[in-house]
Order: structure tokens, then sequence, then C-alpha cells
């Protein structure tokens, strides 16, 4: 299994209870508490759709270098309701260490395994201040946690100390006894870990890639978002929300994503950065209105977080089935952008990058996110905003007749924005002529209607040779040239498989790392000279019918004939990829 | 300068069948868009799909020709980006009342600052004679030789029971009347909904501009006083004759009130990207 030097300097921490115990803003909490000691964390929240009643859990990886993904098994749980032991006992390491809430918890958990220390926690008891409620145990929770972590408690007070201040001195008070009872209660009753848990001391942020995608189209010069809220991409939406005052952005919740969708389309067509946000359904609403954007030439952004599907399926759950969808979304054929970023610091860049492809190229351009990159938690250095915002071709004023889609050489027609004088102009959806004048009614099938289709046609088709050429990456090949064998991933599994990498290594296999983020349209020519570089290439992806493997074959005809797929519903770590590819390739 | 009606006319005529009605309000469009000092540019006509979808192609104003049934979300959309222009949206009840009856409720309690006219023949033309969300009970057509068994909706009674705050009906024969309620719709700061009786000459046979010559009422010129929502869902749901004028109108303020602050300027207008100082003050709310 893993490989651990002798000084351990991470821990995996797993908190379970029920729906509603306040375990995501406990990890929040200590999350943060973490990050300031400029350690690193990579969270993964596991939950249900349900409000209360189901059984969530939080893990935490934290180390003193970066955390690729939040890892298997916990070495310390804290577990809070009934139904927790029998669930997380099991995923233990040996030797690992359970703090449980005996207020509730009564069995003899030495019965379930004899190799764990157990600590059994009262916790309603002893959070028994003067003024404090049940909830606050959370609070109570990390205090004990940080205490036998060895992390540096002043860090805490001073979160209690920001968190509060609002609601004045004595919740402020309140809040720091309890986190000091906690840390007392583990001081008389457990022990501190031998870890050498040290931070760099860089203040880190602890946030989500919904966040970052968020704070990336603010970033970028965002003016108007839509959403009709979906899990697991409504982060995006709550974030913005709270922005809308401050930046001066219009955020709009409408009745449903067919409403969200052109929304921004209207908006786009004024003039305006937009974009707006779905999971895999709320997409297969959209999809009328990404070919209407294709047909008007409007730039619009839309982000698609996909969970395990198809149709409701599994909606607080890992997959990465969507691809597919994003490529044939809407009849017809036009020119579309498909982007999926690496990780939280990727989904910022991303989101800017998305607008100006959209501008520059006035196409849709489509982000693949998932449950796993949309949601989890993890540190990253304050991120930087590095593009200029890139609006394409917009002219200003009219000079004699306006031809909104005028034929040029890279397909581009200048924008006007509605409201100039003299450049009336009519975009419509049905085929037409450089001026926007319809060609599909009376004119239709007239030798003259025919030839303006293949002119406008090919137009709007020559955009997707520029992006080809000009803007797509290649994919990223990171680790020994001289491999044995290359996963090839797509997206947010990038860390996962480059732990996986890390783990091969360790283990004496030489194992390279070949990572798409831009889907389509593919660089052709230089993916293929990279794929017949590596020796022998082995898919990882989130999905059944590896949908990657299945587009590369498509646009470069290389096959790639081996792959681990995990569609489970949870998302992959290294130790995870590294026993699949080693039962694909029967490896002992 | 001023504009005038001739300024709005396009090139393209519009391909619709000699007699349609919606060449009365096309011709009541272009005459009230002047007569309340508006320019050419100054206007976006947005449209769905269907006969009469095709009408932002054969007015010289910027237009949007879109999907069906979804006029209204992009028509806001576009207003909230650019709301110094003065929006239009237009289309037929197949458009409006059928596929996009869910988004026109929203639009109406939402209340944005546009006007909405529904050339409503009760029969799908475009398609050659169907069905309509307006057709009347046991009205025959193509889809339902047996006659039809749905019962029609009241587009008025769904607009006052959705919070529109200006609802009118008219025949689109009568154009002094469909000027003025036109003229009046685009100056009411809010979401206007028109349903106009435009008559489909080659697909429905029963609701034609001869049957609405003879029934239609001017409730305006009976004494009906269109502050009283009471009084309005009454005058919708007479019997004994079809009633015309506006309905109801409201002085709730609009949707663009509650931003206020964000709309001093048009947001297609607002400077683009934050300053470093934004950009910290961004990410220490996550540190």
């Amino acid at each position: 299994m893993m490989v651990h030097s002798k000084q351990r300097n991470s821990v995996i921490v797993r908190i379970a209870g029920a729906a509603g115990d306040g375990i995501a803003s406990a990890g929040e909490f200590f999350g943060k508490i973490c990050a300031r000691q400029g350690l690193h964390i990579m969270a993964y929240n596991a939950y249900q759709s349900a409000i209360r009643g189901g059984h969530v859990w939080l893990q935490l990886h934290v180390g003193s270098e970066k955390t690729l993904t939040h890892g298997e098994k916990p070495d310390v749980a804290i577990l809070l309701n009934r139904t927790s032991p029998a669930v997380h006992i099991p995923d233990m390491k040996s030797g690992g260490v359970v703090f449980y809430n005996s207020s509730l918890i009564t069995e003899d958990l030495s019965k379930m395994r004899d190799d764990l220390t157990y600590h059994h926690f009262p916790f309603l008891e002893t959070v028994n201040v003067p003024g404090a409620t049940a909830v606050m145990a959370n609070t109570m929770l990390v205090g004990c946690l940080i205490e036998v972590l060895g992390i540096n408690h002043e860090l805490g007070l001073d979160v209690i100390r920001e968190r509060y201040s609002k609601k004045g001195v004595e919740i402020v008070d309140l809040n720091s006894k309890v986190f000091e009872r906690g840390m007392e209660w583990a001081q008389q009753n457990a022990k501190r870990f031998d870890l050498a848990l040290k931070g760099d001391g860089k203040k880190r942020m602890f946030l989500t890639g919904n966040h970052a995608f968020g704070m990336g189209f603010l970033a970028h010069g965002l003016k108007f978002y839509a959403a009709y809220p979906m899990s697991p991409s409504t982060g995006i939406l709550h974030y913005l929300a709270t922005k809308a005052k401050s930046h001066k952005i219009v955020v709009k919740q409408t009745e449903d994503e067919l409403a969200a969708v052109n929304f921004i389309i209207g908006a786009a067509h004024a003039g305006v950065r937009t974009a707006t946000a779905t999971s895999g359904g709320g997409f297969a609403l959209m999809t009328e209105g990404i070919g209407l954007a294709g047909m008007l030439e409007e730039p619009i952004v839309v982000v698609n977080v996909q969970r395990g599907g198809p149709s409701t399926g599994i909606p607080t759950k890992q997959e990465q089935g969507d691809l597919n969808q994003m490529l044939g979304a809407s009849q017809g054929e036009f020119s579309r952008i498909v982007l999926a970023p690496t990780d939280t610091e990727d989904a910022f860049h991303t989101a800017g990058r998305a607008l100006n492809l959209a501008e520059k190229y006035q196409v849709p351009v489509l982000i693949l996110s998932d449950l796993f990159l949309s949601e989890h938690f993890q540190t990253c250095v304050p991120f930087q905003v590095k593009q200029p915002i890139e609006r394409g071709k917009i002219q200003n004023s009219v000079n004699g007749q306006y031809k909104r889609f005028l034929i040029t050489d890279d397909g581009i027609s200048p924008r006007l924005l509605p409201g100039t004088p003299g450049g009336m102009y009519c975009s419509p959806s049905d085929e037409h002529d450089e001026e926007g004048i319809v060609t599909s009614d009376v004119l239709a099938g007239l030798p003259e209607a025919r030839e303006l289709r293949i002119k406008l046609q090919s137009k709007r088709m020559r955009k997707l040779e520029a992006i080809r050429r000009e803007e797509m990456r290649p994919p990223t090949l990171t680790g020994p040239q001289d491999a044995e064998f290359t996963l090839m991933g797509w997206g947010s599994t990038y860390d996962a498989i480059e732990e996986a990498c890390q783990i091969f290594a360790q283990f004496g296999t030489k194992v390279n790392h070949l990572h798409f983020t831009d889907l389509f349209p593919l660089p052709t020519e230089k993916v293929l000279e990279i794929l017949n570089s590596c020796k022998e290439v082995i898919g990882v992806e989130g999905n059944y019918t590896g949908q990657m493997a299945k587009l590369i074959r498509m646009e470069t005809g290389f096959h790639i004939k081996r792959s681990v797929n995990r569609f489970d519903g949870e998302p992959f770590t290294g130790e995870d990829i590294y026993n699949r590819v080693k039962k694909e390739l029967a490896y002992v | 300068m001023s504009s005038e009606v001739k300024d709005f006319n396009h090139k393209v005529a519009p391909d619709w069948c000699p007699g349609c009605g919606d060449f009365g309000l096309l011709a009541g469009l272009k005459k009230a868009l002047p007569s309340v000092s508006l320019e050419t540019h100054d206007v976006m006509v947005v449209s769905g799909i269907g006969c009469s979808s095709n009408l932002p192609g054969f007015i010289n104003t910027y237009g949007l020709h879109t999907l069906h049934g979804r006029s209204l979300p992009i028509a806001q959309g576009f207003k909230l980006a650019n709301h110094k222009m003065t929006v239009v949206a237009v289309g037929g009840d197949g458009d409006g009342y059928g596929i996009g009856v869910g988004h026109l409720v929203h639009a109406m309690r939402r209340n944005i600052d546009m006007t909405y006219l529904v050339m409503n023949n009760s029969i799908y033309g475009l398609t050659t004679g169907q069905t309509s969300p307006t057709s009347g009970f046991q009205m025959k057509t193509k889809s339902t030789p047996f006659g039809n068994p749905e019962l029609p909706l009241n587009p008025l009674t769904l607009a006052l029971g959705s919070g529109c705050g200006f609802v009118a009906r008219v025949y689109t024969g009568h154009v002094t009347q469909l000027i003025d309620i036109v003229q009046k719709a685009i100056k009411h700061p809010g979401f206007a909904l028109i349903d106009t009786f435009s008559p489909c000459v080659t697909f429905n046979k029963i609701n034609t501009h001869q049957y609405y010559k003879e029934n239609v009422k001017d409730i305006n010129k009976l004494g009906h006083n269109p502050s009283d929502l009471y009084a309005a869902f009454r005058e919708a749901t007479r019997e004994d004759c079809i009633t015309t004028g506006i309905f109801y109108q409201s002085d709730r303020p609009c949707y663009e009130a509650s931003e206020e602050e964000t709309l001093r300027e048009p947001l297609f207008a607002h400077k683009l990207g934050i300053s470093r100082e934004e950009e910290t003050a961004l990410m220490a709310e996550f540190v």
C-alpha cells in the first residue's frame, strides 16, 4: 500500500455524522486554521440528497507538503452519531484513533476492531459551558483535533474572533471557551500524535472549485450571471449572489435552465460578459440555447458540473460522464469549445480564459467541471489574474451598411452593440445572409440561398479551425520520458493521477501522465505526436465507456486499448488508480 | 432628430398571407414607436418562432429572431444588460401561451420593463393548422379532426393572476385602438402584455376578421377602471361579448428598481475587470 516515510508529515482526518450536524462548517473551520499555519489540505465531502437524516462525512488530508487527494484510509476519525461506527471503523488505517460521541454511541467499539485506539468523548456533557448550545459541539471537536494534531491553537482563536466579531464579544468569548474546552479535554484524555505537521507559514485560501469559478468570472469582467439551482453547480450562484451588489453585477435566478441560458444569450447580445452553470440534467435543457448561441454567434460560457447520471442519477456523487453530451449538444454543426480544468486554481483561470475565448470567437464555450472539482475544499495560494480581458472584434460606429455576419477569412465578423445609430440589424436563428436577412423561408432551396448557406455555414465553421490552430493547448505529459506506460486523464483527475504515478515510482515502476484540459477542438497533430511518443497508454476516466479515449480515437485515429474506469460515484484517489491499473495490467 | 414611420420600414416585405392579421400589428407598431419619440436604433424587437415571429425581419430596428417559446428570457436578459433600449417581444399564441407559457408567467411576476405583443390567432399557422392553446373547445383542426377536447387558455386571467402590471387586449384590425394601447404599454414602466386578436386567414375559419369586427367591445369606452383588479377579472371573463382595451394597470415598481445601484449605467457600458485591491479582498475572504 501507501509507502510513508518514517516521520509522518501528513494525516487523514474523517468527521462523520448526521446531515444537519454542521460537519461541513466544522471542516471549514478546521481547514482555515490549518491553512493559516501554511499546511496543505485536500478535503472531500460525502453527502446525500437529503437535508436532514442522511449520513455524511468529510475527509481531510492535511500535510506539510501538497496533499494531492483526500486519501483513502483515515488516521483519525470523529464519529458523531449512531450510524457512524459501522460505516467508518472498517475504513480506518490500522493503529488509527477514533473519537466517538459517547453521548449517543454506547456500544463497545473495540469489538469491531482491536487495532484502533478509542476515546469515548461525551460531546454533549463536555460542551456544557454556560450559554453553549449543542451545535457548538463542533467547535469543541475542532479544539480537540487542533490539540491532538499539534496545530497552533492561537490561529483557531483568531478565526473564531473573525467569524463571530459581528455578533458581539459575548459570542466570541463563548465560542472561544467551547473551543478551549475541546483542547482541555484532549490534553487530559488523549495523546498528542507523533506528527511532523509543519506549515511553511504561507497563508493559503481554503475554498472549493465553485468558489474559484465564481471568483474567476468576477475577476475577468463577468457582468451578468443567470442560473437555476442544481447540485453540484449551485455554489457558483451562491458565491456570485453575495458579490452582486459590491461588484455591480446582475445575478439572476431564473425559472428554469431554458430561461437561464436564454437570459445570458440576450445579455451577451447586448455586449455583456456572461455565464451560467448547471449540471448534466440542466445542461440537457440548455441544449437548444447552445445551438442558438452557435447560430447567432453569441459569446456565452456554460459550466456543466457533472454528477452521476443518467437522468437524476446520483446527484451528490462524482462522475465524468458528460463529455459526449458536450460534444453533441444541439442539432446541426457549429463551432464550440470544451474546456476541463484540472484543479481549483485552474478553475479560476479557466473561467477567465473561457470569457475571453467566447468573445474572441463569438462561440459558446463549455466548461466541464464535476462534483469533485466544484465542491471539494482545498488550500491554494491566492490566485492572481494572469490574462488581460480580450473582447475580440467590436466596432463602435457604423460606416455605410453594417453586416453582422460579414464573411471574413477567420470566420469572425465584428460585433456592433445594439443601440448604435445607423447599425440596425436582426440576428435570426434561421439561416441568413451577411446582413442577417433570413434565407430559409421564401428563398429556401433556390440557387442563391444554397450558395449563401454554403458561405455562411463555412464562415461559422472556419472559426473552429482558427480555435484549433491558435488556442487549443495540447495535453501535458509529465513524468519520466522512458516510462513503461502512460496514464491518460482529463479534467479534475490531474492530482489523483499524479499521486498514482508517485506510488508507482515508490515501487520502482516508471509511469508518466498525459492530461487533457482542452477537449474540443483537439489540436489533432500535436496530440497524435505526443500519443505516438508513449510506449503504452492507459485511459483513466470517471465513466463507464471511456469517452475521452473514444474522442481521441475519433479525432486522431489513435486507439487507447486499455483503461480503468470508475463510476461508483466516488472520486479517484492515487491509491485507487494504482490498484486499478495494477489489476488491469495483472501486476502482482 | 425625430423619427418617422417610414424610418421603421424594412427593405424586406412580410411573407405573411394576404389579409393576415399580423399586418395590422406591424403597421400599428411602426406608428406607435415614433409617436413615443423612439428612434430606430433605440428599439430591440425580440421574437420566437412562428409566422408572427418573423416580424423582427420586417421592421428597421435592432432585432433578435430566436427559438420557439424563448423570446421572453432572451428579451429579459437583453433588457437587464442594456436597459436604455426599449424592448418589445413579439410572437404567436403557440409561442407565448404554449411552449413558452412558463417563461410568460415568470416574466409577468418579475416585471422587467418591456412590452410583449402576442399575435393570437387560435391556431398553429406555420405548421399548417393544428390546435393551439387558445383554440376553442370542440374546434376542428388538423390535429383535432373530431373537435378540440381541451378548453382554451384565457391569457388575460393568467396575466392578472400572475401579477402582470399592464394587461390589455386588442383586435389588430382596430389600428387606432392598437396604437393607443401599444404607446401606453411602452410607456408603462414594467412588463406589459398585449394579447392581440390577429386572424389567420388560411387555417382558422372561425376566429376571422368578420368575427372580431362583429363581437369585440372596448371596455375603456364602456367606463372600465383599469386600476380595479377585480373588475379586470370580471371583464376578462365576460361571455356576452369579446372585450378589448386596457384591463389592468398597476404602478408597482419594475424589476430594474431593485438593481438601481448596479444599473445606474447600462450593464454593457460598465468598466470591466477588478483592481489589485479588489483581487486581494476577494482572496482574503477565504484565508
